[in-house]
């Protein structure tokens, strides 16, 4: 058993601070922490019994040794509380803001301090913790009426931030996309992203880990333990605080240049790691790779029943390094032969408003061998475009094996299709240039690799 | 002796001085094995010196610790192709104010200019930067960084990630750069970083040629005495 097993599938926990209202934070809490497979015991000296569950005056009175403790209490009171967990748990979550991040570095001090002679492991301060839905395990302080939960999957999010994990929560369910686990960490007093990242790279429900960073302590732990998971599963790093300038206060050129995210941004390129430039981004590559896994190449062939969305996409492919070749000759022979004259035999290749399902699936097969990825744009608003295409797109990405991404817009059947093309395991965007985003996340030349 | 021994006896003919003074760290470089032009140095008020040891063309450069831009104050004087221009040149330049001596060089002959540096960064500790000098790095900061140290492969990745490293590789019919001396000068430089005990180089511009490279410019800045570490 790993360490960091006993944070994110805990036998026990506890909750200091549990409150019997749902209206506060230690109520809202404790609601979402009885899913838990697993014992939960509430701290709340002014109770015997919260939500049918038996409640302890303090730490102390808790039964043998949990896996992980929250405490959800105000930041001065968390220094006695921690003390009480000595010997008593493996990890405490430390929920409470009003350290370091409002200027009480002394009583951040205090806390860490606390933490390493308890030999306690510390998660926080300042965060909303864990989720992990394979265990029901869900720390965070929001009722679910204010956030719905995303459903069981293979994305991993790390955040520092404890806000864009909701944001990235909410965004990933809206793509039909699944978490495998949820870390915000906060102020990091112990816990850190390398450590996760190391976890993650070994954590089979995890196929693809997205990370939220502001700051990363010691850079080259950071970045080594980045590059450990990164060889093994995809990981999208979003840095914050990018700032230009460099040292103002330099003595030379070099420090001149040199400004923190200058020098971050190019030691992940010197590391080969996937920084991705905005919440954007990150989301429609994170859907991308969490439906499919990357494949070398960057060859594009784009099949499409819209002239205009076609040309929108070409653009984002040539601003993305993706290169959309000609279609060989025996494929345009091949294709002239079966389509009208007024189809435009070319990469796009233009189906135009008279499409049938059918166009579609004879277009992809034909350039099959000739690209590495697949961009379709289904426009819905013509009566050619049906439910039927899902199957025939499930059938090429079974058969053909390489990176397909769909784009589908307006009326009509487009929210049936888009919800039958993702069962199939292909992921669907509503631009053609997020198409091309989550394409070229799949895609593995990408461009882009100076600095 | 290894570089961080070198580095220290250098260290303490300057002690408690932050900067080394260009043509001592110059030396430095020379005996390091990298390419720095061959010169002399003279102190204001020392009497004037025998330069056949060196070949003309040289450059005069003022030196001054007060100074920081040496052109900014007409500081420089390139192409004295005899003893009497040169003799000339150190006149004038030990007339401009704060002047503490002249700098006498073999003047180097013209090549692509790159910049080499390192840095101290918080987070990630001792780090390089390559560059293209001129407008490259003035306009464009087209420059990339890596950890030190680096070896010689690392060194031949970190320039392939500027934008202008075509350049360096022989665009429009000039011939290729000797990237093997940059990445001699470029492995030097990180282990020299590596060792604590500066804060920051400067190599600026380092001229590269077919073959081989010439450190036109080299500044260095000694770490503070309560040694940094990495902040959180």
């Amino acid at each position: 058993m790993k360490e960091l097993d006993h944070l994110f599938f805990p036998k026990s926990v506890v909750l200091v601070g549990a409150s019997p209202s749902e209206e506060k934070l230690g109520g809202i809490a404790l609601r979402n922490l009885l899913g838990l497979k697993g014992n939960i015991y509430p701290v709340n000296p002014r109770y015997d019994e919260i939500m049918g569950v038996r409640c302890y005056p303090s730490v102390a009175d808790v039964p043998g040794m949990v896996d992980l403790s929250v405490i959800m209490r105000p930041a001065v009171e968390v220094p006695a509380i921690l003390r009480q967990h000595a010997g008593k748990a493996r990890f405490v979550l430390i929920v409470s803001a009003g350290f370091a991040e409002v200027g009480a570095a002394d009583l951040q001090q205090e806390i860490i301090r606390i933490g390493r002679e308890g030999k306690l492991r510390l998660v926080g301060p300042n965060c909303l913790g864990i989720f992990n839905p394979w265990h029901r395990l869900d720390t965070m302080f929001l009722p679910h009426s204010c956030l719905k939960r995303p459903k069981r999957g293979n994305v991993a999010v790390v955040s520092q931030s404890g806000a864009v994990m909701i944001c990235l929560l909410d965004a990933i369910r809206m793509a039909n996309t699944g978490i495998s686990k949820v870390v915000n960490y906060g102020n990091a007093v112990d816990l850190e992203a390398p450590e996760v990242y190391e976890y993650l790279a070994g954590d089979e429900a995890t196929e693809v880990v997205v990370s939220y960073l502001e700051s990363v302590g010691d850079g080259r732990r950071f970045l080594e333990a980045a590059r450990f998971l990164s060889e093994r599963k995809p990981l999208l790093i979003l840095k914050a605080g990018k700032g230009a300038g460099g040292r103002a206060a330099a003595f030379s050129h070099t420090g001149r240049l040199a400004g923190d995210y200058q020098v971050f941004r190019s030691l992940m390129k010197q590391f080969g790691l996937w920084e991705v430039a905005g919440f954007d981004d990150l989301l429609d590559a994170a859907k991308a790779v969490s439906y499919q896994r990357p494949a070398p190449g960057n060859r594009v062939c784009i099949v499409t029943n819209g002239g205009g969305s076609g040309v929108l996409a070409a653009d984002e492919c040539a601003r993305r390094g993706l290169e959309l070749g000609e279609l060989p000759e025996v494929v345009r022979n091949g294709l002239r032969s079966v389509f009208p004259s007024f189809y435009t035999v070319a990469n796009p290749i233009d189906l135009t408003g008279q499409v049938r399902i059918e166009d579609y699936r004879e277009a992809l097969f034909a350039a099959s061998d000739a690209y590495d990825g697949f961009l379709v744009i289904a426009l819905t608003g013509v009566a050619g475009v049906t439910l039927g295409l899902a199957e025939y797109l499930r059938e090429f990405r079974e058969k053909v094996g390489k990176p397909v991404v769909v784009h589908i817009a307006q009326g009509g059947v487009a929210p049936r299709l888009i919800r039958q093309v993702e069962r199939a395991g292909i992921p669907v965007y509503r631009s053609p240039e997020r198409a091309v985003r989550g394409l070229a996340a799949l895609l593995k030349n990408r461009g882009g690799s100076h600095g | 002796m290894d570089r961080r021994e070198a580095l220290r006896s250098l260290l303490a003919s300057y002690p408690g001085g932050r900067v080394v003074p260009e043509h001592a760290f110059k030396k430095f470089l020379r005996t390091s094995g990298l390419p720095a032009p061959l010169g002399i140095y003279l102190p204001v008020g020392a009497p004037f010196p025998d330069f056949s040891q060196l070949s003309y063309p040289l450059v005069a450069k003022v030196f001054s610790s007060k100074i920081r831009s040496k052109s900014d104050v007409g500081g420089i004087r390139l192409g004295l192709k005899d003893a009497a221009a040169a003799a000339a040149a150190v006149y004038d330049l030990m007339g401009i104010e704060q002047a503490e001596g002249v700098i006498i060089e073999e003047q180097a002959p013209p090549g692509i200019e790159v910049i080499v540096g390192g840095i101290v960064d918080p987070q990630f500790g001792p780090v390089i930067m390559f560059g293209l000098g001129g407008i490259f790095v003035e306009l464009f900061h087209d420059v990339a960084f890596a950890l030190a140290p680096l070896d010689r492969d690392d060194a031949l990745r970190l320039m392939e990630r500027v934008m202008g490293y075509r350049l360096l590789t022989g665009f429009r019919g000039a011939p290729p750069c000797d990237l093997g001396s940059l990445a001699d000068i470029l492995v030097t430089v990180s282990e020299l970083m590596a060792t604590g005990l500066l804060e920051e180089i400067d190599l600026n511009p380092v001229a590269v040629y077919p073959h081989g490279a010439m450190i036109l410019d080299a500044k260095m800045f000694v770490a503070s005495p309560a040694p940094r570490t990495a902040s959180r």
